[in-house]
């Protein structure tokens, strides 16, 4: 298998490492080898905050500017500030505007490049399920319906199941559900 | 019985700790090395071992006791970040020449960034200083297996290891298989030898003849110690360039090299460079016209290498000489010497024109702040408001965020928030001038490295104010418990020993302690302080800020819930953007004045007392 680099930015508090860890999880449950990198101390309060997941044969668990092809992006900013990170023909899913994403001035380098945008409005689904603090879940669900990378739907999903404490379990299902029902349509 | 875990690169230290068969493991947190300590914890529990652990007040004191251990003969371990190392390096320089008998391994993280610290300080280069061997791994699995060579080594040799793993090995994660540890019987026993424990500079002359000659032996053991020091030149063959890497960024140059299919291009690991390898370099030395050095993050290896005519690194400004090495620079920096060798570059560019773009877009700019609710943001406010001219000496912590509130002008290193206003009073006292000083420090900062520096300043008759912030936790490296909750690493229970009890034993006779939530009862103290500091029969006020830490205590921190808004009295005047600086209150373009993000706030209700208009209130 080809290796894959997953990017994942967002702000301090909005569960990016935990999105990371059911990335991870699923990938190493299926044996696939993997490696991380993550945001911790003075830099994660209140911080952009980014990870790396390498999925794959690899000895560095940084990916490299211009390598990552799958970008997941909690916020629109931080989707933004992590485009050299993007590999030709990589793919952008972000928690963002559907009708303005993504901005006008980037554009025309997404589509020389071949970058595919996705967006999502999760911050709204997670509220509306009154789960305001899995923002995450519903952008990894709406991402599990494009079928892009090694890990699939039902993957993440079991690892939830797994994971998830267990005054959580129910509702960490419903958002990454209702995330994938939007990226299903 | 095996199983498979994702660990994180210090949870994979903790398990080579284990693994060795380590029965004492001291630490002080600080980023990125506070996870090893946890990480043996949960391990040790989980396997019912009954390794010693402990929670030490600072790295000089973990390096001591852990020494000890060692002396006695058992294998023992102390983790730090390299600032710690400082701290201990009194310890180290010592306890290399006297050697230890059981295996001694010290633990110390490097930051380049640096990410979470002061600075970007190479612990190889401590090593050599201190004269001790240094490892240096690329993956948190590597630093596992280092830990295991680094007990045997130690042992054999009596001479004090250092494992120097840098935060992308620290904060890595990686899947690991592991199972079956078990405790080490290594037993406890002392022989008296005054000559070689309590040596005096006479024989610290022998001993550092011995020293010198260990390194000389283990230098030839760092010849061939595969898979941590090798090169994959064919023999016979001569090469334009090579590279050669120690650390991490031998990972990233690993994979830039496979990515790009660059075979012709060989590559000397070297991640145990201390005492220095020599007829490995020059092996690989002479079958290379040019060697290029990439290392992190001073020049270990190319001071050893000493050719300048054939090796490109920092001296030849071919490395960067400050910053992390990420893949891009890397590979950016390869590219470059390729193109200056005339070889065959790299395949792409690594996508400058996006970096120019991003550039462009004016995207907000995140620094770190206080967390809403943080006790430590109605401390400044209230310390700002009631000695605006004051100077504001203050340490290492969150609190250092305080300076986004305008509340803290200097940040030295732990414990140089009591010791530079001391320092200050001083020089303003000798020219008759009246300079009011309000230094700032944490509870487990304090008990660090803060009484010495209270103790002298008493001594010395300093006039200041000292607030000693108190959120009963270590907040910064992860909420890692202090001596004042008498709570210990493993979860038991200690001795607490109040924070008033020690600063008492300093010498001061003003202590007062307050909730910083009440900004009117802690202005009216600092007001007190100032008379007293004043006063000629006075001296250094000590008040203790005393509220618990909004995230290591959540609910509890918060008992008396208020829901605020902002009303249309607000004029945007921005003092509570500059003064208060709280997340949670942001500018509402559309109504055009501040506003509440109801998601953010911790409805701690602090900012009901501060705005000039008193547009916030209750809902």
């Amino acid at each position: 298998m080809e290796n894959i680099n997953f990017v994942l930015s967002g702000l301090g508090g909005q569960g990016i490492l935990f999105m990371t860890k059911l990335l991870a999880r699923s990938a190493v449950d299926k044996g696939l080898k993997i490696l991380v990198a993550e945001t911790h101390g003075m830099a994660q309060r209140g911080g952009s905050v980014v990870s790396h997941l390498r999925v794959g044969g690899v000895k560095g668990s940084l990916v490299r500017a211009g390598s990552a092809h799958i970008l997941l992006a909690l916020e629109e900013n931080e989707a933004y500030r992590n485009i050299p990170f993007l590999a030709k023909g990589g793919k952008l899913y972000a928690n963002a505007p559907t009708t303005s994403f993504p901005r006008e001035e980037v554009r025309p380098y997404l589509e020389k490049i071949g970058v595919e945008c996705h967006s999502i409005q999760a911050s709204d689904i997670a509220a509306g399920l009154a789960a305001p603090m899995s923002t995450n879940l519903a952008l990894l669900g709406f991402f599990s319906a494009f079928q892009e990378g090694p890990i699939s739907y039902d993957e993440l999903k079991e690892t939830i199941t797994q994971v998830s404490p267990d005054r959580l379990r129910e509702i960490n299902l419903k958002v990454f559900d209702k995330g994938f029902e939007w990226g299903a349509v | 019985m095996t199983q498979k875990e994702i660990f994180l690169g210090n949870g994979a230290i903790a398990l080579g700790l284990l693994e060795a068969g380590c029965q004492v493991v001291t630490s002080y947190p600080g980023t990125p090395s506070s996870e090893i300590l946890p990480e043996v914890v949960r391990l040790i529990k989980s396997a019912g071992l009954n390794t010693y652990v402990e929670w030490s007040t600072n790295e000089k004191v973990a390096f001591d006791n852990a020494f000890a251990a060692a002396v006695s003969g058992k294998r023992a371990a102390c983790c730090m970040k390299q600032v710690g190392l400082n701290v201990a390096a009194d310890s180290l320089m010592s306890a290399a020449y006297i050697g230890n008998m059981g295996g001694f391994v010290i633990i110390s993280c490097d930051d380049p960034g640096p990410h979470s610290s002061q600075t970007e300080q190479d612990t190889r280069l401590m090593a050599r200083f201190a004269k001790v061997p240094v490892l240096d791994p690329s993956s948190p699995e590597e630093a596992r297996q280092m830990v295991a060579v680094a007990f045997d080594l130690s042992e054999e040799f009596q001479v004090p290891i250092i494992l120097r793993p840098a935060i992308r090995v620290c904060h890595a994660r990686e899947s690991l298989t592991w199972g079956g540890l078990k405790n080490n019987e290594q037993k406890a026993s002392f022989e008296r030898n005054p000559g070689r424990w309590a040596a005096t500079p006479r024989f610290r002359f022998i001993l550092h003849g011995e020293l010198n000659g260990k390194l000389k032996e283990i230098g030839r053991r760092f010849e061939k110690l595969d898979p941590f020091n090798f090169h994959d030149l064919k023999p016979g063959e001569k090469y334009p360039l090579g590279i050669l890497a120690g650390g991490v960024p031998y990972s990233v140059v690993r994979d830039i090299l496979s990515d790009e299919d660059r075979k012709d291009i060989p590559v000397l690991k070297m991640c145990a460079p201390h005492p220095f390898p020599e007829g490995l370099a020059k092996e690989f030395m002479s079958a290379c016209e040019k060697v290029l050095v990439i290392e992190e993050t001073d020049t270990v290896i190319e001071y050893f290498l000493r050719d300048s005519e054939k090796v490109l690194g920092r001296f030849s400004d071919h490395v960067p000489s400050e910053g992390e090495l990420v893949p891009e620079v890397v590979y950016g920096l390869i590219n470059k010497t390729l193109e200056g060798l005339q070889m065959k570059g790299l395949s792409s560019d690594g996508r400058q024109s996006a970096v120019e773009l991003v550039k462009g877009l004016e995207l907000p700019i995140r620094k770190p702040t206080l967390c809403p609710g943080c006790p430590h943001r109605a401390s400044f406010f209230t310390i700002r408001k009631a000695r605006p001219k004051a100077i504001f000496t203050s340490d290492i912590g969150c609190y250092t965020l305080g300076i986004n509130l305008g509340g803290v002008d200097t940040c030295l290193d732990m414990g140089a928030g009591i010791t530079m206003a001391s320092g200050f009073y001083h020089s303003f006292a000798q020219d008759q001038v009246d300079q009011p000083i309000v230094a700032t420090i944490g509870d487990s900062t304090f008990y660090h490295s803060g009484t010495a520096g209270l103790l002298n300043a008493v001594y010395n008759d300093s006039r200041f104010i000292l607030v000693i912030l108190d959120n009963q936790t270590t907040a910064m490296t992860g909420m890692q418990p202090t001596p004042g909750l008498g709570i210990r690493a493993d979860g038991t229970k200690g001795k607490m020993i109040p924070l008033e009890r020690v600063v008492a034993g300093c010498g001061v006779d003003f202590i007062e302690v307050v909730d910083p939530y009440d900004l009117e009862a802690m202005n009216k103290l600092i007001k007190k302080a100032v008379e007293y500091t004043n006063d000629p029969a006075g001296g250094v006020a000590v008040i203790i800020a005393r509220h618990p830490c909004v995230i290591a205590y959540r609910e509890e921190a918060i008992p008396q819930k208020k829901k605020v808004v902002v009303t249309e009295d607000c004029v945007e005047c921005n003092f509570c953007h500059d003064r208060f600086e709280c997340p949670a209150l942001y500018k509402d373009t559309d109504l055009g004045r501040t506003a509440v993000d109801q998601t953010l706030c911790a409805q701690c209700g602090v900012c009901l007392d501060i705005c000039p208009k008193g547009a916030i209130i209750e809902a």
